[in-house]
């Protein structure tokens, strides 16, 4: 009884912040049922606490979500290690990078990043959290968020800079062929 | 460029989740999962007592000519009553170092498991290929991942085992090469109890008869990156077990993973895995870790590899 009660208070909850709960999930692991996965674990754990939590819920309930994905709740599994074999036998179009905008490369980048780096780089630019703030959703020190999104930073300049270099010389050929 | 590139990851951020909406129900259905874990729990922990009184409850839904909702509960009481019954003899097994052989569309692999340490092996035309598990370094586990064909390896923190395949990131795991847990019987118990896996007969095997679980088949959108990839939209898992009716402890798995939906030709990954239980002894137990041949390079993660 007591947990019906919980979950239709959470359904309330959820009916006004769900959808951007669920957005970040899908940042987080990179793909809808897997985000769907993962809000749902941080849902479950919120719901055994639900009774004893004191403040805000959505708070706990980001801080899971966040500490779930930064263990790296999404594995790479061995499915994922299959369809990349697969990568052999079907070959991409040797000019799909570039036809894709850089913002979503830089997306796709972001979803090969260890899942810490990830965590933090989705706290600091869609959530747009402070480090001080970050490291405190974490649980992490100030200079452990700093080194993540250090790297994982460094990684994405690197592709946008691929991918500029890609782009002008995908330019420079078609200027030669016309 | 770069120095805008927090805005354009923001954006691209903005764009990858456009229209995302969070689907109704989710707060039932963690309540839902929620009270059957509680459930399952605490069956487990209550041992005989559960069994008497999941009997209790099949025989009050029975006697009461309730409708097809209590008859499926009754289904249910008795499930994991029959679970809760063999969870003590199955924990008796788990002390045993597991060995499966693979065949699989994919080729020939072999899979170490013991407690928390497992190897996972590849072969292609005869030679090892890659080997996926756990390594001791410096006195301590880490996980592991080795390709033969370009001598790298990495190193990554340890994963927490599959505790059941209720979740759809865990079903997908079982459409290939076992999956590596350390509790079988409580992965089973759990997989039946949420409904992703029912009882569906008895297969004699090798003369041993044997209860046959059948995972339900699990449906899903692959991530747009994979899709890419692979020029597919969706996979299909589906997944069997057949245990020993005494130890509750697989004797053969069988898995497979189609995906389809897109331009390119349907691809099949289908994999049958023979398991042997092996008394624990040195040489068993040392065969369940990776080891990293002398020369091989370091890289920093598995997608370098």
């Amino acid at each position: 009884m007591a947990n019906d009660q919980a979950v239709g208070e959470l359904e309330r909850f959820l009916a006004e912040r769900g959808d951007r709960l669920m957005r970040t999930a899908v940042l987080l692991t990179g793909g809808r049922e897997a985000g769907q996965d993962l809000l749902q674990t941080a849902l479950e754990r919120l719901l055994r606490h639900w009774r004893t939590l004191d403040g805000d819920p959505e708070g706990y309930l980001r801080r899971t979500l966040y500490n779930l994905a930064a263990d790296g709740y999404r594995r790479r599994g061995r499915l994922q290690r299959k369809l990349v074999l697969l990568r052999a036998q079907t070959r991409e179009p040797a000019d799909a990078t570039a036809q894709v905008d850089l913002r979503d490369a830089l997306v796709r980048l972001l979803l090969q990043l260890p899942p810490r780096q990830r965590a933090v780089l989705v706290l600091r630019y869609w959530e747009q959290l402070t480090e001080a703030e970050t490291a405190a959703v974490l649980g992490w020190p100030e200079g452990t968020v700093k080194s993540a999104a250090s790297r994982g930073l460094r990684r994405l300049r690197e592709l946008a800079d691929g991918w500029h270099e890609t782009e002008l010389h995908e330019t420079g050929l078609k200027e030669q062929r016309t | 460029m770069n120095e805008h590139i927090d805005e354009l990851l923001r954006d691209g951020m903005e764009r990858f989740t456009a229209g995302v909406r969070a689907p109704a129900g989710l707060a039932r259905t963690a309540g839902r999962l929620r009270r059957r874990r509680t459930g399952v729990r605490a069956a487990v922990a209550c041992g005989t007592a559960a069994v008497t009184a999941a009997a209790v409850v099949a025989v009050a839904a029975g006697a009461s000519g309730a409708p097809a909702r209590s008859a499926a509960s009754g289904v249910q009481a008795r499930t994991t009553a029959y679970v809760v019954r063999r969870v003590e003899n199955a924990l008796a097994g788990e002390h045993l170092v597991f060995r499966g052989r693979t065949v699989s569309t994919g080729g020939p692999s072999v899979t170490w498991g013991y407690g928390p340490q497992n190897r996972y092996e590849e072969f292609f035309h005869g030679r090892r290929y890659l080997a996926e598990g756990t390594a001791r370094r410096d006195g301590k586990l880490t996980g592991v991942y080795v390709t033969y064909f370009d001598r790298k390896f990495s190193l990554s923190p340890l994963t927490a085992p599959a505790k059941s395949a209720c979740s759809t990131t865990n079903a997908l795991e079982m459409g290939g090469p076992p999956i590596m847990t350390n509790h079988w019987s409580a992965f089973i118990s759990a997989s039946l109890a949420c409904g992703a896996a029912s009882v569906t007969g008895h297969v004699r095997i090798d003369g041993v008869e044997t209860t046959r679980i059948t995972g339900s088949p699990v449906t899903v959108r692959l991530p747009a990156g994979y899709a890419r990839v692979v020029h597919e939209k969706q996979a299909r898992v589906e997944w069997t077990l057949y245990v020993n009716p005494t130890t509750y402890l697989p004797v053969r798995m069988s898995g497979s993973t189609a995906t389809f939906g897109g331009p390119a030709r349907s691809t099949r990954f289908a994999s049958v895995t023979d398991a042997s239980w092996l008394r624990p002894t040195r040489a068993n137990i040392d065969a369940t870790l990776v080891t990293i041949p002398a020369g091989f390079h370091q890289v920093s993660s598995v997608a370098k590899q």
